[in-house]
């Protein structure tokens, strides 16, 4: 069985941050990444970063991407690709379905003296009629498939979803090509910030607020949808029913984080809907309950690459502290400037509710290990 | 209607916010105006501006001030917005045109001197324009500005250019007949709403009752795409709290792998 010292679980924004801080002090790292390529989401996020200066805020998320692999690389962090980790064990061993090639695959074992989950989140789904037919996707996998695969998912697409990431993914798709029939959202006003959706309709793209999708329809593929005004009750409103011509429709419905890991390590996990749902409680240094286990970014509940970028600088700096690394104080002061800029980057009125839900998390750890 | 349910923001809007320069600034030279209204933790723009006429302050969430004084409309910060919410106009152009600059970052082959469709924040087609400029710095990073000479009563409202396309959507009396009991939930597994209802029935109360009762996220996936819904019809069916309902025990293994791939680890 492979030694190592610290073992990332997932190469995305999180990931990397966190490899990156801890080699930095001398932390020898190894990143395991299901994928081809490193760099989780960021390789289709094309668009420029909200933030400071001090976040790399102006910049495309593929950008920040490129630059983090290639500060992993100068410092020598040992990335295994096409990686996937089936399962984690005591001793903080974990199991790992190496893809050597197209046919090929074989199973290794690292124990790590520290290991950090950083799987991020998957896509929620909304089920009605048709939603099964081919041409029905998730926004995520339509923006990997337009920015990541340059294949353009359809030409006429309904987004189910008005939070950032169904605008983002609306006027991305537009980008390369596709005609935005409308943007459904069941609650009456718009979830995501309105420069993303006045960017939309300044193009003349129809936002549908207060309106939910009934049906999908379509032999070999999606070819219509009807959309009607939603009740308060959640049923829809007769006579409302609006039918589009589509051959796509994408689902921005939200994220939840992936808990696989975080629940075969033992971590005390905790249910919060302004975080996606179930997630691991941490304390400061995002270690969860279990010892040497430490969470990043959207594994940690759900946010944005940003924020996931600064909790993983958290978590490289506190592991190359617990490993003799990094001098306490030296630590600590590095600790409290990612933390000021987290509480910078979940500042405003959007901020407001994952602060709270985060405060939370830091609560509840301390409940537990207080027993 | 509202900003936020529309997602278009007005002149009067901006106005009553004082966040909309006056039509004498305007008529003096050309001006930036940051149509941003919502506290988004941002500061590019402040970065962004050679003239120090853009301030937002230590919390990144304050809305940015612009200091119409110092600004000499130099575009800079149009490309530099990551929301592309700020634009510069000008009414000082001559009495009857004005200019607007605009971000742009769309595959397009505008030349200088066309003659386009300008539209407004709705997208709606308002008057016509003719491009000015275009211009794609290298710190700009691919967000096109380009700036379009537009009657100047038009200058307040225009935003972008307009995009034809043909919207096909009609009103029609249709009713989905279809029971929602027939929908497929589990995708891997084929299990219905209606089979997921009947485990309820039969007294499941969370998620793992319901796996072991219908094998809804027993499939492919794991349950990644079908637990969130399945949840969401336990809470419908029984008014159970997400916490109650909990989610399917994770398990070896997490994703799809081979007895092959399992039983070739036999050095240890």
């Amino acid at each position: 069985m492979k030694q190592c010292e610290m073992l990332v679980i997932g190469g995305g924004p999180a990931g990397l941050s966190a490899a990156i801080e801890a080699a930095e002090a001398g932390v020898k790292v190894v990143i395991v990444d299901a994928n081809e390529k490193a760099g989780g989401q960021l390789f289709k996020q094309i668009h420029k970063f909200f933030g400071s200066s001090m976040h790399r805020a102006g910049i495309r998320g593929m950008n920040i991407g490129q630059e983090l692999l290639e500060r992993c690389e100068k410092l020598g962090v040992d990335i295994w690709l096409n990686s996937l980790v089936i399962g984690m064990y005591k001793d903080n061993v974990v199991a790992i379905d190496v893809k050597k090639n197209l046919t090929e695959h074989k199973l290794e074992k690292i124990q790590a003296k520290k290991i950090v989950i950083a799987t991020g989140a998957s896509e929620n789904a909304v089920r009605f009629p048709g939603w099964t037919l081919p041409g029905v996707m998730g926004a995520g996998a339509a923006q990997t498939m337009a920015n990541f695969h340059r294949v353009l998912p359809g030409k006429k697409v309904l987004m189910i979803g008005s939070g950032n990431v169904g605008l983002i993914v609306s006027y991305q798709l537009m980008q390369a090509g596709a005609e935005i029939v409308g943007i459904v959202e069941a609650q009456p006003k718009i979830n995501g910030y309105a420069v993303h959706a006045s960017k939309l309709t300044r193009e003349g793209i129809p936002i549908y607020t207060g309106y939910t999708i009934v049906e999908a329809s379509g032999d070999e593929r999606v070819n219509k949808a009807v959309i009607a005004k939603v009740n308060p009750d959640w049923s829809t409103e007769p006579g409302t029913e609006i039918t589009l011509d589509v051959d796509t429709i994408t689902i921005g419905a939200g994220l939840k984080p992936l808990i696989g890991m975080s629940y075969m390590g033992n971590c005390h996990l905790m249910n919060d809907r302004f975080l996606g749902g179930w997630a691991p409680c941490h304390n400061y240094s995002m270690e969860t309950t279990t010892k040497d286990v430490y969470v990043a970014g959207d594994a940690s509940g759900v946010e944005e690459a940003n924020t996931a970028i600064e909790e993983g600088k958290v978590c490289g700096i506190a592991i190359a502290q617990a490993l003799g690394y990094l001098e306490e104080d030296k630590a600590e002061q590095m600790k409290k400037e990612a933390w000021g800029r987290l509480a910078g980057l979940r500042e405003g009125a959007h901020g407001a509710e994952r602060t709270a839900a985060k405060e939370r998390q830091l609560l509840e750890y301390k409940k537990v290990m207080e027993g | 209607m509202k900003l936020s349910e529309t997602g278009i923001l007005t002149k009067a809007d901006l106005v009553e916010m004082g966040r909309y320069p006056s039509e004498e600034r305007m008529k003096k030279g050309p001006v930036a105006v940051a149509e941003c209204v919502q506290d988004i933790p941002c500061n590019p723009c402040e970065t962004a501006c050679p003239f120090k006429a853009i301030h937002i302050g230590e919390n990144i969430s304050n809305l940015p001030k612009i200091d119409v004084n110092k600004c000499n409309g130099c575009t800079t910060c149009v490309s530099a917005c990551s929301g592309l919410a700020i634009f510069v106009l000008d009414k000082s152009y001559s009495d009857s045109y004005g200019k607007v600059t605009f971000p742009y970052e769309y595959n397009h082959s505008f030349k200088v001197d066309d003659i386009v469709k300008a539209a407004n924040r709705g997208g709606k087609h308002v008057c016509e324009g003719k491009i000015l400029k275009i211009t794609n710095t290298q710190k700009a990073d691919r967000t096109t500005v380009i700036t379009l000479e537009v009657p100047i009563e038009y200058v307040d409202e225009v935003r972008s250019i307009y995009r034809d396309k043909q919207h096909q959507s009609s009103k029609e009396e249709i009713m989905s007949e279809k029971l929602a009991d027939d929908v497929l939930v589990c995708r891997c597994e084929e299990i219905t709403a209606g089979e997921i209802r009947e485990a309820i029935r039969q007294g499941a109360t969370d998620i793992t009752g319901v796996k072991l009762r219908t094998r809804a996220g027993m499939g492919l996936c794991q349950g990644r795409t079908c637990e969130a819904l399945v949840n969401q019809i336990i809470r419908q069916e029984l008014g159970n709290s997400p916490a109650d309902i909990g989610f399917s025990t994770p398990r070896t293994p997490q994703r799809p792998v081979t007895f092959g791939t399992l039983g070739g680890d036999l050095d240890e």
